[in-house]
């Protein structure tokens, strides 16, 4: 019982970072019909610029908190300035491209300054786990959950209900609708971008400790955070959140009572049986017609 | 004799390298076992516009297959590597049919999901492949030839190179290529002619899967010890890179696209960490400025120095005697086996579509008398252009069935539909702009099945063009339509109204018997509407096609039909003899408004 | 002075030329009718004034500002608004949502607030949390005429607004237009329906394949056969 809630802890603490990737990956597509493949780029310099803010210039965790995010959030806006706005007229293939490599570009620009070594990062929480009988929980683990969890909430609520979460859903339900209302598809597109990069590198501060920064992060994490977006719908913001969870405590259970290889695999598993079965995603909001 | 180049082109490089130093035989070894994979990929990236991240996994599923089969059984090297090809094109078929479900990301998705799982499976396997440790390969037996110099090496790949090369240059060129291309250009056209998407992707997938596994094979021995991480998520999208850096359009792409960029690394060694950031900037260049990569560029300026020949865009805008004469000279519509004598061309009936609370078809029933150019017009959101794509097809309805000529069409697909003799055009044209006029003309033969197809590019490798009766019919319909002057020009350079016009050469190839026609005058002018609407005339009189046109240019309609239904509001309003129909009041306030009749 | 002007509007998309040198003026608070058949290219001229579409040419004076090339966005905000032939509205924004949305237009200038928009479709009042895709036709035209008027238009772009409704609504549809052009509002009305446009409007210009064919006051047009040609010609 005490090992099961260890593990439902452990699922919901990288379900929530995986939350995170999801909810960006989400934003960026439903804003601007683009499926980001450069996100896990975008988390692994993320966890850099948080390596670099709190071991590095040794400031806070809150420092880092506060900055990368922006820093990140005005790299994707950047890529979407430089590239893809000249792309906005092209086929999906030429920007999903685009992307695949623009992420890879930002992993090998990562790699060739740190090499394959795994930089670790100190706890952003000091002090000893908690003890409940046989229950270990450690201080990461409950403020990786706590805290990613409640970004993605905020996120989620700032997108249905403040005025530049109105701007995007608009322009995701109607481009030229959008436009009639006054909305310039630059500006939503650049501020979409910058929300949904943002989002990636706060999960990036979040992973670093945790899960170590290396190269193959930014290959873990996109995969993760799409196959999330896809259990969720890819068009539900709602449905990224859980889906990411859904997707942590599926490795986690996978990992404690199967394999580590089933580890692995299961969020291939998942996609797949999602594709096949529910195209639609499981927690999807229902299709309204368009008018 | 273009079949031969490309695998004339690797002998020469073979040729080539066996005169230099063994670190260039090495590194021309490497190139061209490269250029498998580029080809490969033309086809799959290219030409079906299909994102692969599962490059990798075939490659491992070669190497390990054929590693396994000597290591294992003992079996020569020759056979090892067709060992490889077979599981590549068994693995290719198990990826491909979930995959081909989806498009664009969602493809890619699950291609990554199987690279990730063969490569976890290859590593949690221990007792068959060694696990996370690896398999250690032997050097290759040829016929009892130890091969372990570099020469041996480089002799080896090459003629291996040159023979898997050349049946995948037939397909690329031929039919089976083209029909690909035009899918991915445009799938519903695509679809109308017989072009089956999920076969001809699924097809891509095994043929070009079957190659890189061989590719796999036969790079294995070269390594000594082949183990998973070789052979992962990154080397599959670096190779995806070949294909578009080296040209996605064109075989020379991925021989260029491989063979160029794998050994990048060797060439410029001091570079060699930065190679992989370099084709991450070259792509990105690429994909922005010049999309169909390195070939383009070459074509660009090779075409600057050849002060080419610019065909006009306008086709000859013959007189009618000779336009006449040239539909007479087209062999006419020809009754399929299946037809019942004395049945209507088309019969709807009970035709209904409803989307939630709206109706938008009513129980719509027409009947079109063979022989007859049959129309049907009605202002917006009558509900026209449903009932349109539920007769062609492309619509399931809520209620009602299609006949033709007494067989019944609520079971055929779309894909079949060319087959039984119907034959359509679209209003927003479907031409396939990368080919050409006798290409797109070509594929309206129908005969587009995968295994039709690959027959047809075999024939079309022999006889060196088209075989001779399908390019004497493609020629008879250009010349119909008046696009015999313009057949080499890609159907993309072509002015509006010669596209309608290739598409209507494109319907008449296959000597259909109904032409289902959906607005075929849209955004074309007064004087090339006049011509399209005798070139129509001619055909349904010369050749006895029957048509059934929706048009939204009432006077293009009264002087082209001998019939006209019209339709307001989901339901038939009149039908009759065009000039009749139009003067009637009903029709005149459905457009109007009741007032302005008086 | 005319509130819009145009001239030489030319709209070309890929080989199609959709309108070629259309030129038209419209007083402040007069309405004008756009008449012409299907594929004459009047939704397409309606597009380009309100800077919808890509490649346009031509000048287009709004306001006394020339506002030839500038995007929709724009465009709105400078108090031109289009009511679009097909509406375009948010499938899952409610009433009041697609409302607010559309006070992003009206930024900077004096505001309309949305009793007002209530006080003209009272339908609409009454389901204001009702989300856009679950209305009726009609009320879906009169959801997108008030996300036009919120954003303090000085003209409305009315494309086809009784399309498709049934001829009761439309009764109501031509009242309540005719109101906010007494209001002040200049009006710009695409229609094929003569019936709407005799009822709203003093002048009208007829497009057939583009171009302009006639113009002048709509009683004059009704007693011409050439406009009955040009529909069924």
């Amino acid at each position: 019982m005490s090992e099961l809630l260890m593990v439902i802890i452990g699922g919901l603490a990288s379900g929530a970072v995986y939350s995170l990737v999801a909810i960006g990956i989400v934003v960026i597509h439903k804003a601007t019909k683009t499926v980001n493949f450069a996100h896990g780029g975008f988390v692994l310099l993320g966890a850099f610029a948080a390596y670099l803010v709190v071991v590095k210039l040794q400031w806070t965790y809150w420092a880092a908190y506060l900055i990368v995010p922006v820093l990140i959030g005005g790299l994707a806006t950047g890529v979407e300035l430089a590239i893809l706005r000249p792309l906005r007229k092209a086929d999906l293939f030429t920007v999903i491209t685009a992307t695949i490599f623009i992420g890879i570009g930002l992993s090998e620009i990562y790699r060739l300054s740190y090499n394959t070594e795994i930089l670790a990062m100190p706890k952003p929480i000091a002090g000893a786990p908690f003890f409940f009988g046989d229950v270990i929980l450690t201080r990461g683990q409950l403020w990786v959950a706590a805290g990613a969890l409640t970004a993605g909430f905020v996120g989620l609520l700032v997108f249905s209900h403040a005025t530049i979460g109105r701007s995007m859903r608009a322009m995701a339900s109607n481009v030229r609708g959008a436009t009639l209302c006054g909305y310039s598809v630059d500006r939503v597109y650049a501020i979409a971008w910058f929300v949904g990069g943002a989002l990636a590198g706060l999960a990036g501060v979040f992973a670093g400790p945790s899960k170590g920064i290396s190269p193959d992060l930014a290959v873990a994490m996109i995969t993760a955070g799409f196959v999330a977006a896809v259990i969720g719908g890819f068009d539900s913001l709602r449905g990224a959140l859980l889906g990411g969870l859904l997707l942590g405590l599926a490795e986690t259970f996978a990992a404690a009572y199967v394999s580590s290889a089933m580890k692995s695999a299961i969020s291939f598993l998942l996609l797949f049986v999602v594709l096949l079965w529910r195209p639609d995603g499981l927690f999807s909001e229902a299709k309204v017609r368009d008018v | 004799m273009k079949i031969f180049l490309p695998s004339l082109c690797i002998l020469l490089l073979t040729l080539a390298g066996s005169a230099l130093s063994t670190y260039w035989q090495y590194v021309f070894t490497i190139s061209i076992g490269a250029t498998i994979v580029g080809v490969a990929l033309v086809m799959l990236v290219g030409y079906a516009r299909c994102i692969t991240i599962a490059t990798g996994s075939m490659l491992a599923v070669g190497a390990y297959a054929s590693a396994l089969t000597v290591l294992k059984l003992g079996w020569s090297f020759p056979l090892a590597l067709l060992t490889g090809l077979f599981f590549g094109a068994i693995a290719g078929y198990v990826l491909a049919v979930p995959a081909v479900r989806f498009r664009s990301h969602n493809l890619a998705m699950v291609t990554l999901v199987f690279q990730e799982v063969v490569i976890i499976f290859l590593r949690e396997a221990k007792s068959l492949t060694g696990g996370a440790e690896g398999l250690n390969i032997p050097p290759p037996v040829f016929f009892g030839i130890v091969i372990k110099s570099d020469i041996g090496n480089l002799v080896m790949t090459g003629i291996a190179a040159a023979i898997v090369i050349f049946p995948l240059t037939v397909l690329l060129y031929g039919p089976f290529g083209k029909n690909l291309r035009a899918l991915a250009a445009n799938e519903i056209g695509a679809r109308a002619f017989g072009i089956s998407p999920r076969k001809y992707l699924i097809a891509a997938f095994v043929v070009s899967s079957a190659a890189i596994a061989f590719a796999g094979a036969l790079s294995a021995p070269r390594f000594r010890i082949i183990d998973p991480d070789s052979y992962g998520v990154l080397t599959s999208i670096f190779t995806l890179a070949y294909p578009i850096i080296g040209g996605m359009n064109s075989i020379w792409g991925g021989l260029l696209g491989g063979g160029a960029l794998r050994i990048l690394p060797e060439v410029l060694r001091p570079l060699a960490d930065y190679i992989e950031l370099m084709f991450c900037v070259l792509v990105v260049l690429t994909v922005m400025y010049f999309p169909g990569g390195l070939v383009e560029l070459v074509e660009r300026m090779s075409a600057r120095f050849r002060q080419g020949k610019t065909a006009s865009s306008e086709a000859a805008l013959d007189g009618a005697e000779t336009r006449d004469a040239m539909v007479k000279a087209m062999p006419p519509a020809m009754p399929r086996e299946d037809e019942v004598a004395g049945a209507a061309a088309l019969r709807i009936e009970g035709m209904s579509k409803s989307y939630g609370a709206l109706q938008a078809v009513k129980n719509v029933s027409i009947e079109v008398a063979v022989g007859r150019l049959h129309g049907l017009m009605g202002p917006n959101g009558a509900g026209k252009t449903t009932l349109f794509n539920m007769v062609t097809g492309f619509t399931q309805p809520g209620a009602g069935s299609v006949t033709s000529f007494g067989r019944s069409l609520s079971e055929v697909p779309v894909e079949e539909r060319v087959g039984l003799g119907i034959a359509r055009t679209f209003q927003h044209v479907a031409v396939f702009p990368s080919l050409s006029c006798f290409d797109n003309t070509l594929i309206g033969l129908g005969r587009n099945g995968v295994t039709a197809s690959m027959r047809r590019s075999i024939a079309s490798a022999r006889a060196g063009v088209a075989a001779g009766e399908e390019r004497e019919a493609v020629m008879a319909a250009l010349d119909a339509v008046g696009l015999k002057p313009l057949a080499l020009q890609p159907a993309g350079s072509l002015s509006l109204g010669n596209q309608r016009r290739l598409e209507i050469a494109r319907a008449i190839v296959s000597r259909p018997r109904l032409i289902l026609l959906d607005e075929p005058v849209s955004g074309v002018g007064a004087d090339e509407a006049a011509q399209l609407r005798e070139l129509l005339l001619a055909i349904n009189r010369e050749l006895g096609v029957t048509m059934f046109v929706i048009e939204h240019n009432i006077g293009f309609l009264l002087s082209l039909c001998d019939r006209l239904t019209v339709m307001s509001y989901g339901e038939i309003i009149a039908e009759g003899e065009p000039n009749e129909v139009v003067a009637t009041q009903h029709v005149r306030s459905a457009y109007f408004g009741d007032k302005a009749t008086a | 002075m005319s509130i819009l002007s145009v001239s030489g509007l030319t709209v070309a998309h890929g080989q199609i030329v959709a309108v070629r040198d259309v030129a038209l003026e419209v007083a402040p608070g007069q309405c004008l009718a756009l008449l012409g058949p299907n594929g004459a290219g009047k939704t397409a001229s309606v597009e380009a004034i309100a800077g919808l579409l890509p490649k346009v040419s031509g000048r287009v004076m709004f306001n006394g500002e020339d506002i030839s090339g500038m995007p929709a966005s724009t465009v709105v905000c400078r108090g031109l608004a289009l009511v679009p032939q097909w509406r375009e509205l948010f499938a899952n924004f409610s009433v009041e949502e697609t409302l607010l949305a559309a006070t992003n237009a009206a930024r900077g200038r004096p505001a309309i607030s949305l009793e007002v928009i209530f006080e003209y479709f009272p339908r609409l009042k009454e389901r204001r949390s009702q989300i856009a895709g679950s209305l009726s036709g009609g009320e879906q035209q009169m959801l997108a005429i008030g996300r036009a008027l919120v954003t303090n238009p000085k003209m409305i772009l009315l494309d086809e607004p009784s399309a498709g409704l049934a001829v009761g609504i439309v009764k109501t549809m031509i009242d309540i237009i005719g109101r906010i052009q007494q209001s002040g509002v200049a009006i710009l009305l695409v229609e094929q329906n003569l019936e709407v446009a005799t009822a709203l409007a003093e002048r009208c210009v007829v497009l057939t394949a583009g171009r302009m064919v006639w113009s002048g006051t709509v009683v004059d047009a009704m007693k011409t056969d050439e406009i009955r040609e040009a529909y069924f010609a």
